[in-house]
């Protein structure tokens, strides 16, 4: 039986520590699912590391794969401090995507830097819009936010499909003799495509400047901002935030679409920096939504350690679809991402308070001072976060 | 015809409903206890892949293959489950977070497809897949015969397992002890009930109808295999339990009503209504969106609703 | 006269001699005996045989081999070399020859020798002892922090003791559960309930046993028995009713219900009167005198002298976590301020509104006019109140909780909207529903659950003191927060209100007693106009009581009026100038504190509107 007590006071060092623990034990379960399929662990992660880091090129393209998931993962760390689930990124993504290609085409012959603003903007107007429909919903009716935004996704992915696949579309390729064959979207201008930065031959590409901005502009706006402060006041007790004067419904308003922006932004780069077009398969199959949600759980849903949580993951994505082939197939990468939430949420437990193994006899737990005059009475402990139960009022 | 259409409609509604209903029951039941367990859609595609599996490589009587492939499919999610269980009820993990970790490792990009590309089971179409039984012959009976006594097994395993789960429920005090878990498990600690047991042995149990629901689509719906072939369905009995007020007469009603979103499409087709299929495949996701934003504001004022503990990790407090 | 309980013929002793031969699923045995009974009229009920275990086979009733395993936690007090409480049985003498002398006497029925248990930082029990007889009413008593719910605690099997002797009918036990416990018929019923609100009192009652639920004939008899079982004790209750239904008062029947379904022979009630009015007060005394004539044991924990008095046959008082002293009430003709002073140790003397100098009170700060409001099913939760509160004057709501003084807080304090009526400030009327506009007018606030409304556990003081003011310009310019001034501020304040913790320590670190000075330093140093408070020393001890009601006698003096709502009438008696009762959600009337007796305000706390 496990008994838990809670610590009286956690340093920083800890609080990292424990997420990369397990990171740690994640990698070993992966390698014992490895073997049990015949591959062997040891040189699956060399391949993988070479791949994502020392081979050349290799860190490049983790940093193409990482630059939507540090904005997804933002997304995800903004919304999930406040107990918003906010799984719509993968939707909102869409949405961003769609979005960013229209601004493109239609500023075709605009100098190059007004294009990609355009895309910025456009893009993240998309996405904030997606949000919307969740967060307003979720603000005055009280409907649950991990339902709706979720069955927005498929709504967004069934709608991009079609621009492309099922209709004539201002996005579709009608024009080429490729794009009467098979359905394609129409290339943005080549003035559009977002550049890279060049240092010391890796190339670190727009979109994950913008995320790394946008991340340290996140963790000051947290600490130092009377929204930020609104923010933690909200996630600690909704009663004292009614109570301080704090408005949740529109608080809730503002992180949804905050959120909605970063995912919609993840979509734009992607359009600008990769595929320089509106591409419906590619994007579902790349499901940088869902992984947003793991790269925020590893770092510990604060917005400094998305940057570093997004490579690590951008690198396993990275070396997956270099090496996917028999020994490494397409299943992988998600089974890796999966087992790693796994284990950093079952170890979040650990940040907070000590476990003890008790048996039978010895199981009356040593206790804590009773309420009447240390400590507050029994609540739930706050790293346990609560859903926000189906009916909550605002 | 018009009696062909609606005959058409109701059987693809239990049809396509089926799946729905079987992995709502199994999350009504967690739910009922306190877990929320949103892994439903990561479950069902790791069952629909171990099933198939099984049914193309075993051989011998259908039947007895299918039984197989059906339980194996149960087993299969029903570790995930214990996973999950493991991690929420032990760990104390977050139980959202969680759940969608359970998503993403059985999701299409994960365990399921990882699975199906080591069994090579793409393409293929199933070698052993369930048939209407003409239950006494009676399937000829206009109107009703096709309705009530020509459906596959699994169709008459979700009725009777609806009834079994309402009786439960009800009238079983291991149904009072789950109902007083989910409500309030500090009450129900204090009375003698182990909050922990019952949750796991609902999750599991969740994890094992999940499953099931997931074979009927590669056994009996499609029937074969490709990427994420549930296409959200896990989602949408998630959304079903709410609308249903986590009760199993009302989920089989909502089932059957979003099977009958699902296979409109289908049928409308077929009669040569010419509209975009990404429409008809949306509307079952718009559907769920406007039934819970129905019952969220149905409920606010009543005293329906979740079962009061849902979501939070339970601690035998000092 | 042999008195024996009906309620545990074939109790619980039977349960663990069943455990013993492993026979298990068994109904209760009991119930069909007391449906049989129940039904039948009282009169016929006549003399019941004495409790089995009497006639038991000797090796059931004999020392288990348990005690020899038990001696090794048995230890002596280092610093006094014995026991250093006063009891009755034994002075002075080894714990050993104690428990022995405790044990052979058969008129006890659980005792707890020389219990010590220590947390990190406080002891909270210190080689206590506690005997309780079969049949008798035994009050523990000690103020809060004294560790009377620890002892408590221990003898329902939540804890376990770091030393001492706990024995049941002259068998020594560890317990390591509460469910343990109840096997051997210990019960505790504790101040927040272990009721499910959804289900049925029924449903309630037989949660957790094996029964067969299938069958509707049982499911109906059932009921019976709990309802004639219920009327027996005096315990009134419909069975088939949901607990969302009934009042506090019906649902602590309910708790006390439930153990004795169970086979409860010692019933532990912790502080069971803070929910009751005067009527129900004694309705419930009937009820465990009742109880106690048929054996069972009560231990009635409390920290109100009056009650202990009233109704028990023995109380034993705890100071500072030892045992002070075990008094028969009868025999020794106490009197409440003896009980006080060993209480408290000395003799004491809260501040009270008489104290302070300057009574006069001027012009009204804070007028309720006809205010109603309504909750989520349609019901009234406050119906048309009105009342003024001058500045510096002191007005007290008493009430036993669940009368709508939440409710009215809230509709104050902006977390409520209000149907009718309305609220000024001076001359200002407040916006409804709109805690922003309330704070802005200077109403203050302390709610009566500090963690959960007031305070932010995981923040730190100083985030939470600027709670209210984050937006003032000293605060933040354009939504940046200047952190100096808040810790400059935050520093202040700590000092101010003598805060044990510095700034940037976590709100849930703190004791209750000084996160309630957070609370207070937060509300009356932004200069509120009206102040607004809720239960503001409950679960706190003598000290930090007399602390908090000097601050809010202080801040009248600097004309903040008022409004006190507490369920602890003595409180409100006497820190009040005028006291309101209300009863759901009305004011039933309002009396001059010069005028004020309990006998009128429980008339009206318990719904007979006075005659204006």
């Amino acid at each position: 039986m496990i008994r838990l007590e809670r610590r009286s006071g956690v340093s920083l060092a800890f609080r990292v520590a424990v997420p990369c623990a397990a990171f740690v034990v994640a990698l070993l379960v992966i390698a014992i699912l490895l073997v049990a399929s015949g591959s062997n662990p040891v040189s699956t992660y060399q391949s993988m590391v070479s791949a994502a880091f020392t081979s050349s090129g290799g860190f490049s393209a983790t940093l193409v794969n990482a630059t939507p998931l540090v904005l997804t993962g933002l997304c995800a760390t903004v919304a999930f401090r406040l107990e918003i689930y906010n799984i719509g990124g993968e939707g909102q993504l869409y949405m961003g995507a769609m979005g960013a290609t229209a601004a493109g085409l239609a500023l075709g012959h605009m100098p190059g830097f007004v294009i990609i603003l355009g895309m910025v903007l456009a893009g993240a107007a998309a996405g904030a819009a997606w949000a919307l429909i969740p967060a307003l919903l979720r603000a005055y009716l009280g409907t649950n936010e991990i339902m709706t935004s979720l069955m927005l996704n498929y709504v967004a992915g069934l709608f991009i499909t079609y621009l492309i696949f099922d209709s004539a579309s201002y996005w579709r390729n009608l024009s080429s003799a490729a794009g009467k064959v098979y359905p394609t979207g129409k290339t943005i201008p080549l003035a559009g495509s977002w550049p890279n930065l060049g240092v010391s031959g890796v190339n670190i590409p727009l979109g994950f400047i913008i995320g790394v901005g946008l991340a340290l502009c996140s963790s000051w706006v947290l600490r130092r901002t009377t929204l930020g402060y609104r923010i933690r006041v909200a996630a600690g007790s909704h009663a004292a935030a009614r109570y301080g004067g704090i408005r949740l419904s529109r608080l809730i308003v503002i992180v949804m679409v905050v959120s909605g922006l970063l995912a919609g932004l993840a979509g734009a780069s992607e359009v600008g920096g990769v595929a320089h077009l509106l591409d419906p398969t590619g994007l579902q199959q790349a499901q940088y939504g869902y992984a947003g949600i793991v790269v925020a759980a590893l770092a510990g849903f604060e917005p400094v350690g998305v940057i570093v949580s997004g490579l690590l993951l951008g690198a396993i994505a990275s070396a997956g679809t270099q090496l996917a082939g028999i020994a490494f197939p397409v299943g992988l990468v998600g089974t890796m991402e999966g087992i790693v939430l796994f284990a950093v949420v079952s170890t979040a437990i650990f940040v907070n308070y000590r476990v003890r193994w008790t048996t039978k006899s010895t199981s009356a737990p040593a206790g804590a001072p009773s309420a009447e005059e240390v400590g507050p009475p029994p609540t739930a402990p706050s790293n346990t976060v609560t859903v926000p139960v189906l009916n909550r009022e605002i | 015809m018009h009696d062909g259409l609606a005959i058409a409609l109701i059987l693809g509604g239990i049809s396509y409903g089926t799946p729905l209903l079987l992995a709502g029951l199994g999350e009504l039941l967690n739910e009922r206890g306190g877990v929320l367990n949103l892994g439903i859609e990561g479950m069902m595609l790791v069952g629909a892949a171990c099933g198939f599996w099984i049914s193309q490589v075993l051989s011998g009587p259908s039947w007895l293959v299918l039984l197989a492939a059906v339980l194996g499919a149960g087993g299969a999610a029903a570790c995930m489950a214990a996973l999950f269980a493991v991690a929420c009820l032990t760990f104390r993990a977050n139980q959202v977070v969680a759940g969608l970790a359970l998503t993403i490792l059985g999701g299409s990009a994960g365990l399921s497809s990882y699975l199906a590309a080591k069994g090579n089971l793409g393409g293929s179409a199933g070698r052993h897949q369930f048939a209407n039984l003409d239950v006494a012959r009676l399937g000829s009976i206009p109107v009703v015969g096709p309705v009530l006594f020509d459906q596959s097994a699994l169709v008459y395993l979700s009725w009777a397992l609806t009834i079994a789960v309402a009786l439960y429920l009800y009238h079983t005090h291991w149904g009072l002890n789950l109902r007083a878990v989910g409500e309030d498990p500090a009450a129900a600690d204090a009375m003698g009930v182990s909050v922990t047991r019952y949750r796991y042995t609902h999750t599991i149990v969740g994890g094992v109808l999940a499953g099931i629901a997931g074979s009927v689509y590669s056994l009996d719906l499609i029937p074969s295999w490709s990427n994420g072939l549930t296409a959200g369905a896990g989602w949408i009995a998630l959304g079903l339990v709410i609308f249903a007020f986590w009760r199993p007469a009302l989920l089989l009603v909502g089932s059957y009503l979003f099977g009958l979103v699902i296979s409109l499409g289908f049928t409308l087709q077929q009669r040569g209504v010419n509209l975009p299929p990404e429409l008809f495949s949306a509307l079952p996701y718009l559907g769920t969106i406007v039934a819970l934003v129905v019952t969220s504001s149905l409920w606010r004022g009543r005293r329906l609703g979740a079962p009061a503990a849902l979501g939070r990790s339970y601690f035998r407090e000092r | 006269m042999q008195q024996a309980g009906l309620l545990y013929v074939d109790g619980a002793d039977t349960r663990v001699w069943d455990r013993a031969t492993k026979h298990s699923g068994m109904e209760h045995p009991w119930a069909d005996e007391v449906t049989e009974k129940a039904t039948a009229a009282p009169e016929q009920l006549g003399v019941l045989t004495p409790p089995q275990w009497l006639s038991r086979p000797l090796r059931y009733r004999q020392a288990s081999p348990l005690w020899s395993d038990l001696l090794p936690l048995a230890t002596v007090h280092p610093k006094t070399g014995g026991c250093s409480c006063m009891t009755e049985a034994a002075e002075g003498g080894g714990l050993e020859q104690q428990a022995d002398a405790v044990l052979t006497n058969e008129k006890t029925v659980i005792s707890a020798i020389g219990i010590t248990k220590t947390f990190p930082g406080v002891v909270a029990n210190d080689q206590v002892t506690l005997r309780v007889r079969r049949g008798e009413v035994h009050a523990l008593l000690g103020e809060n922090g004294s560790g009377k719910s620890t002892l408590c605690k221990i003898l329902t099997g939540l804890y376990r003791p770091d030393a001492g002797i706990l024995a049941v009918d002259g068998r020594p036990v560890a317990f390591h559960s509460p469910r343990h416990a109840y096997d051997y018929g210990v019960f505790m019923v504790q101040q927040h309930f272990s009721l499910v609100e959804r289900l049925t009192v029924a449903e309630n009652v037989v949660l957790g046993m094996a029964h067969a639920g299938f069958r509707r004939r049982g499911r109906a008899a059932r009921n019976e028995a709990i309802a004639a079982a219920g009327k027996l004790l005096h315990l009134e209750v419909d069975p088939s009713r949901y607990i969302w239904q009934l009042s506090v008062g019906e649902r602590q029947r309910v708790e006390i219900l439930k153990a004795l379904y169970r086979g409860a022979r010692i019933l532990i009630l912790d502080e069971p009167t803070t929910v009751l009015t005067p009527q129900e007060c004694d309705q419930l005394f009937v009820t465990l005198r009742a109880l106690a004539s048929r054996g069972t044991a009560i231990i009635f924990i409390s920290h109100k002298l009056r009650e202990v008095l009233s109704v028990s046959d023995r109380v034993t008082v705890l100071r500072k976590g030892a045992t002070v002293a075990t008094l028969d009430v009868r025999e020794q003709n106490l009197s409440p301020q003896h009980l006080a002073y060993l209480m408290v140790g000395r003799d004491v003397v809260l501040s009270t509104r008489a104290d302070s100098a300057s009574r006069r009170t001027g012009s009204p700060v804070l007028s309720v006019e006809s205010v109603t409001s309504e909750n989520e099913y349609g019901r009234d939760v406050v119906k048309d109140v009105s009342f003024t509160v001058g500045s510096g004057e002191i007005v007290g709501l008493a009430g036993v909780a669940g009368n709508g003084q939440r409710e009215l807080a809230e509709i104050i304090t902006g977390l409520r909207g209000r149907t009718a009526g309305l609220v000024r400030v001076g001359d200002r009327v407040l916006k409804s529903a709109s805690p922003g506009d309330a704070i802005r007018a200077g109403v203050a606030y302390v709610p009566e659950d500090r963690f959960g409304t007031g305070l932010v556990p995981d923040l730190t003081v100083a985030d939470n003191l600027i709670l209210k003011q984050f937006q003032n310009r000293e605060f933040s310019r354009w939504t940046v927060i200047n952190a100096e001034a808040v810790a400059s501020w935050s520093d202040r304040c700590i000092t101010d209100f003598d805060i044990r913790g510095t700034r940037r320590t976590a709100v849930r670190q703190l004791s209750g007693g000084n996160a309630q000075k957070v609370l207070l330093a937060r509300e009356l140093s932004s200069g509120p106009r009206a102040l607004v408070v809720a239960s503001p020393t409950r679960g706190l001890d003598v000290a930090a009581t007399d602390a908090v009601r000097k601050l809010l006698i202080k801040a009248t003096g600097a004309g903040v009026g008022i409004l006190l709502i507490s369920e602890d009438l003595d409180e409100v008696l006497e820190l009040a100038d005028r006291v309101l009762v209300m009863f759901r959600g009305a004011v039933m009337g309002t009396v001059d504190r010069r005028e004020a007796d309990r006998e009128t305000i429980g008339l009206m706390m318990a719904g007979t509107a006075r005659d204006r």
